[in-house]
């Protein structure tokens, strides 16, 4: 018996196949980020506004008295530096790609679904390890049912076409076994392939900035994304909130959803 | 926090009901050259077990060998190093050097589950950071397995991040310490060693974005005893819940002596010059001679009017007179200072009070849900009409019960420890 479906249904609403991920999996790499030093405070308020929260295996235990309307957790099981800008205290040198957790440690931790990440455009031995992780966390997943997500990171200095390299991302993760991607958005004609590739497996957006959010969703959503992936990296604390609104209002449409 | 783990957990930082520990750690033998204190390990754990340490942190053969020195709950939590690296030997460290390493290297040694299996209540770990992305990322990789490992055990688990190499600076260690104390906890630390960032802001604000309990560690031996002490102090006042000191205890001509200092300022409120000095400890407990009791109920009538303004009578005394003189004589309940409220609270809203020693509440974690009163064997915690539990405070160090009492069955008697 396969229980992917019932965790995948968790932040996945069956009313409209849609989803709201929030990922605050970031401190991970960048430690405390801005208006989230206390993270299961901060959380709280924002977790009835979204499906699926992601955070780090450790973050995964202090967020307590989730309620039905609260989001699933999805856990982070993999840990880059390649997330550090050059201002950052510790700028990055050489990228590294860590495995951290797995299928059944997910499950430990709670998690309705993991998520590694996928590089692309460094050197070739963290592209293989990032391959390497999809296949092992998803036969291991599919022993536990336990649904993984693949979010495509085409951030290396040797990406040379982006739309094309997000397209080769999501082939990586689709034939390495993930049950979902998320992705940058790559422009319609590419988004138009990798939905063809996907099938039924469930796309999610990550909009690049909150000024493009609106827009890429739309797109996104009108050509058969599942939902869109919300990173505060990008997007900033301080906008959050009316982001999400907006951007729950274009996922989940309908009035009547007011909650999952 | 699982139950298992929980038990451990209170076992190294809730000995004294305070939630605070007093570590020492002495496994430096594993990864330094040979110094006295390596050599002469086992009269300095029994010197700062009898200071009243809360926990030691020891190397996995120390554990073993020293096993016997642990005698259950009387004595400290054992804590493992569960692995192994090579800093203190590098090129500029700071001790001679009889092999001396080139690269930085850190291997992990020993699994949550044996660690369980030597008794261990915490293991503890380093992330490096500053040293190469490729260390940071090893570290990363050990911390994660050990988390899932102590996870599945049951065993706490101390993530000790550490600022060291060449991309550590004066001016960035501060921002790398907190860096590293959140990528600990989002890795699923269950509590920190870490050093002091210098000044009490800085620590606070690493405290906060940690969020799990902090143990600041002493680094490099002062000859000065007084920078120790000073260096926790400020540390427990930014929100640190207790130290792991190292060479500051182990090294010391008097490692006993400096312990029980720690422990004072930790555990008893005490300021760095009163753990200097060494005070007795100033606390009271309350002590009955039930054939003295006429039953006049002075000591009820004193109790109310103390903790209640203008009011008079017996309801909602701290303590109850039972029982007529004769046959079986009179009984008189008080609070005996036992802790079962403390051990019982789920929210932790009791405490001792660290300047009066008696039982405090904190109301703004209470959630009046009775179970102080219900596990009280003498049955002297009561409830207000709010529902919120009053306990005896020992009317801050000066009873009224004893000191009105005309026949001396109430007194205040001396205490050694804040279990009466």
């Amino acid at each position: 018996m396969d229980g992917k479906p019932y965790r995948l249904r968790e932040f996945i609403s069956p009313r409209d196949g849609r989803s709201l991920i929030l990922d605050l999996s970031a401190g991970l790499a960048l430690g405390p980020l801005p208006g989230f030093e206390r993270f299961p405070e901060a959380v709280a308020p924002l977790l009835p506004h979204v499906d699926g929260l992601v955070c780090s295996p450790g973050q995964a235990g202090r967020v307590r008295a989730r309620s039905q309307k609260d989001a699933a957790l999805l856990v982070r099981a993999s840990w880059t530096n390649a997330l550090r800008g050059p201002d950052f205290v510790l700028p990055l040198e050489t990228v590294r790609y860590i495995p951290i957790l797995s299928a059944q440690e997910g499950l430990d931790v709670g998690a309705c679904a993991l998520v590694l990440d996928f590089l692309l455009g460094y050197e070739e031995e963290i592209e293989g390890s990032c391959l390497s992780a999809t296949v092992q966390l998803a036969l291991e997943g599919n022993r536990l049912s336990m649904p993984v997500l693949v979010q495509v990171r085409p951030s290396g200095p040797r990406v040379a076409l982006r739309d094309r390299a997000i397209a080769l991302g999501v082939s990586y993760a689709l034939e390495g076994g993930a049950d979902g991607v998320a992705l940058p958005w790559p422009g319609q004609r590419t988004f138009a392939d990798v939905v063809a590739m996907a099938g039924d497996r469930p796309l999610w957006i990550v909009p690049a900035s909150p000024e493009q959010a609106g827009a890429e969703a739309a797109e996104a959503l009108a050509q058969g994304a599942c939902g869109i992936w919300l990173d505060p990296v990008y997007v900033g604390a301080a906008a959050l909130e009316g982001l999400l609104f907006a951007l729950r209002a274009q996922v989940h449409p309908e009035p009547s959803e007011a909650g999952r | 926090m699982g139950s298992g783990k929980q038990a451990r957990f209170d076992r190294l930082f809730n000995r004294h009901g305070d939630g605070r520990a007093v570590c020492v750690a002495a496994d430096h033998g594993y990864m330094s050259d040979v110094t006295p204190n390596v050599v002469r390990l086992r009269p300095i754990v029994e010197a700062v077990i009898r200071g009243g340490v809360d926990g030691i942190l020891l190397s996995p053969g120390q554990a073993m060998r020293l096993a016997d020195l642990f005698p259950g709950r009387e004595g400290p939590a054992l804590i493992i190093r569960a692995d192994w690296m090579n800093m203190p030997r590098l090129g500029t460290s700071n001790v001679a050097n009889a092999v001396p390493q080139r690269l930085l290297y850190q291997q992990k040694v020993i699994r949550a589950e044996e660690a369980l299996a030597l008794g261990a209540s915490a293991i503890t770990i380093y992330l490096f950071l500053g040293y190469s992305d490729a260390v940071e990322a090893t570290g990363v990789e050990v911390c994660a397995r050990f988390v899932a490992e102590c996870r599945r055990a049951g065993l706490p688990c101390i993530i000790e991040p550490i600022a060291y190499g060449r991309r550590v600076t004066g001016a960035n260690i501060v921002e790398l310490l907190t860096l590293g104390a959140r990528m600990a906890v989002e890795l699923g630390a269950d509590a920190l060693k870490i050093p002091y960032t210098g000044d009490v802001e800085t620590f606070r604000r690493l405290c906060e974005v940690a969020g799990v309990p902090v143990l600041v560690l002493g680094g490099a031996r002062s000859d000065n005893e007084r920078d120790a002490l000073e260096l926790f102090a400020e540390a427990l006042e930014a929100g640190a819940r207790g130290c792991l000191m190292g060479r500051n205890v182990t090294k010391s001509p008097d490692p006993e002596r400096i312990v029980a200092q720690l422990c004072a300022i930790a555990h008893r409120g005490w300021t760095v010059d009163q753990a200097l000095r060494g005070e007795v400890w100033p606390f009271v407990r309350l002590k009955a001679h039930a054939a003295q009791c006429t039953g006049c109920l002075l000591c009820q009538t004193a109790c109310v009017a103390a903790h209640e303004a203008g009011a008079y009578g017996v309801t909602g005394a701290r303590l109850r007179i039972e029982g007529d003189s004769f046959p079986r004589g009179r009984r008189i309940l008080f609070c005996t200072l036992c802790g079962k409220c403390l051990a019982a609270c789920p929210t932790g809203a009791l405490r001792w009070h660290p300047a009066s020693g008696a039982v405090e509440l904190l109301r703004e974690r209470c959630d009046r849900c009775g179970a102080c009163v219900e596990v009280c064997p003498t049955g002297v915690i009561g409830r207000d009409g709010e529902g919120w539990p009053f306990v005896c405070d020992l009317c801050q160090g000066e009873p009224e019960c004893a000191g009105i009492c005309p026949t001396g069955a109430l007194e205040v008697a001396p205490r050694r420890s804040p279990f009466a």
